[in-house]
């Protein structure tokens, strides 16, 4: 206090008492809380006013502030929550204590204050929690920072209502995703608002939309035709649809003037930001190109199959009449029959497992040869077989490797040990076909047959159905030699 | 500073000096209670200064000031203090001598 007591000693002692009454009149005063000021000297030596705690006018300030605040003591007791703090979190208006703001916290925000608390006693410390007032989440912002009131040490501590903040940042990092995720979808996605107006469009509208759409109207910058309905329902039904609350999924459409997607899959639904009213709709459009060619194959693939067992059972029924004809007991007929019928099947079942594409002429020529030759490998030779042949050629090779080999078996170079079979590829620059010489070697003496069998006609015929296939068989005494044509059309080129 | 003077009285006038400190709430009572006071029991009869020691603290000095508010009876001699709000108007008048 700014007594100055240099000049005690030259008072009179009229003058002491003086002093002495006023000194027992300022205690009484302070102590009646008639002045809520000291003057002090400061360690510079000044004097200054010293507002006594409980002042009125900063507790009237702090009562009126917006922030959130509460002081405590060095033992943590609460000794003030302000107006703000106490509506805040629902604190009692009076006798508010360190245990009503303790229970207004859930245990994880607790630890996070009372952390901060421990830490701020040397340094200000904040951190964000969250707590629920009622059925309401708020994100608070608290700093704890030292805090002196005269001689004692305490913490004042402040409570920032962010949950505004907190929820614009969430709404915004929300709306960035969502951004994207229409950005990144594959589909175009066409956001329009409640007028059809385009408001958002993603990359993959540029296939449908060589311009900006943004701010046009949907219907008039993608013109869209829905071929499978009646014409009752039209594309700008479906926007209005979706724009009354109702979803419309999966309809064909047709857009004439996309630059590169033309067939569309075409959905809409309702758009709803935070609230049941609808605020546009959500457009989606799914590239059904693909899928229309796929359909276009398929189509003609059932067109190529009907065509293709047409022919096969017209090809039975002629290998069935021919060899009937030619086979005078039933069993040499179902021995024929059967092995002709086996060798259409062996290429058959290559060409599907082709899709009916082109095959190796060796692929087919293991397949004809197998049963026969699976044990006796080392009687067959075979050489430059790796061309491709079409379907058409396939068949008719198959056909004709068959019946070489079983008159090979039957009556030539595979009735007999040491009797071998070489089948090489020849093609010459100005053929126009593939030739593939049978030479069969080490087998009985052959001569010609005696009568013309269904086996050699399936061998001289199948290939003739282009003037550049074909083959020729001859009888050389030392064994069968066939001269096969693969017409060049049918061959594919690598 | 708030000044109130009756030039026109020819005999010595009270000279007051009421030390306040800011707009703290005692202060500002003590002030409205001198007005009062003085309006009602002296008019014209006084010459008050009000000193604010949050702006001028080196003044608290001159009268030895440790509690404010505080006011201070300069003239006539001797010197008086009365420290408080000055809420007790008898308590005032008295250390006035008010009617003497």
């Amino acid at each position: 206090m700014a007594i100055d007591v240099s000049d005690y000693g030259q008072l009179s002692a009229h003058e002491l008492r003086q002093r002495l009454e006023e000194a027992e009149e300022t205690l009484r005063a302070i102590r009646e809380g008639e002045v809520d000021a000291l003057m002090v000297r400061n360690p510079r030596s000044e004097d200054e006013v010293f507002t006594l705690e409980g002042d009125a006018s900063y507790y009237a300030f702090m009562e009126a502030m917006d922030l959130g605040a509460a002081a405590f003591d060095e033992s943590n007791r609460l000794l003030y929550a302000n107006k703000a703090l106490r509506e805040l979190l629902r604190l009692p208006e009076d006798n508010v204590d360190a245990s009503h703001l303790s229970n207004a916290l859930d245990e994880e925000a607790r630890f996070l204050v009372s952390g901060l608390m421990k830490e701020a006693r040397s340094a200000k410390k904040t951190g964000e929690i969250r707590v629920f007032v009622g059925k309401d989440e708020l994100h608070l912002l608290v700093t704890a920072a030292p805090l002196h009131i005269g001689a004692n040490r305490g913490l004042a501590v402040t409570f920032t209502d962010i949950t505004a903040k907190v929820r614009a940042a969430a709404a915004e990092a929300s709306e960035r995703a969502a951004h994207s995720i229409i950005a990144s979808a594959n589909e175009a996605v066409v956001v329009c608002d409640v007028d059809g107006v385009v408001t958002h469009a993603n990359a993959a509208v540029a296939s449908i939309y060589a311009g900006n759409p943004v701010g046009r109207v949907f219907g008039e910058v993608i013109p869209l035709t829905l071929p499978d309905t009646t014409g009752l329902l039209q594309a700008s039904d479906v926007i209005a649809l979706a724009i009354a609350g109702t979803s419309v999924q999966g309809i064909e459409a047709l857009a004439p003037d996309a630059p590169r997607v033309r067939d569309l899959l075409l959905s809409a639904a309702p758009l709803r930001v935070g609230s049941d009213k609808v605020s546009g709709c959500v457009i989606t459009m799914v590239d059904l190109s693909q899928r229309k060619a796929a359909e276009k194959q398929q189509l003609l693939l059932m067109g190529e199959l009907d065509h293709r067992v047409k022919n096969t059972l017209a090809l039975v029924l002629s290998i069935c009449k021919r060899t009937a004809s030619t086979e005078e007991t039933v069993q040499g007929f179902q021995v024929a029959f059967s092995g002709r019928i086996q060798a259409l099947a062996a290429t058959h079942n290559l060409l599907a497992d082709r899709s009916w594409s082109s095959i190796s002429i060796a692929e087919v020529v293991n397949a004809e040869l197998d049963p026969f030759v699976s044990r006796n490998q080392t009687r067959l030779s075979v050489g430059g077989l790796d061309a491709l042949v079409m379907p058409r050629a396939a068949i008719a090779l198959g056909l004709v490797i068959h019946e070489l080999a079983t008159n090979a078996v039957k009556y030539g170079a595979l009735s007999r040990e040491g009797g071998r079979v070489h089948v090489l590829v020849s093609k010459k620059p100005d053929d126009a076909f593939l030739g593939i010489e049978w030479v069969e070697s080490g087998g009985p003496t052959v001569s010609p047959p005696s009568k013309r069998g269904f086996g050699q006609t399936v061998i001289t015929r199948s290939l003739q159905y282009s003037a550049n296939g074909g083959a020729e068989i001859d009888y050389p005494a030392e064994g069968v030699r066939c001269r096969i044509r693969i017409p060049e059309e049918d061959l594919v080129r690598s | 500073m708030q000044d109130q003077t009756n030039a026109a009285d020819s005999s010595e006038p009270l000279r007051l000096v009421l030390y306040v400190a800011g707009q703290t709430p005692k202060s500002m009572a003590a002030i409205a209670n001198l007005e009062r006071i003085c309006a009602e029991n002296m008019p014209g009869k006084y010459v008050v200064e009000v000193i604010d020691l949050k702006k001028t603290p080196q003044l608290a000095r001159e009268h030895n000031i440790l509690a404010i508010p505080t006011l201070v009876r300069q003239l006539p001699t001797p010197m008086r203090k009365i420290i408080g709000d000055l809420s007790d108007l008898e308590k005032v008048l008295v250390h006035l001598k008010v009617g003497e």
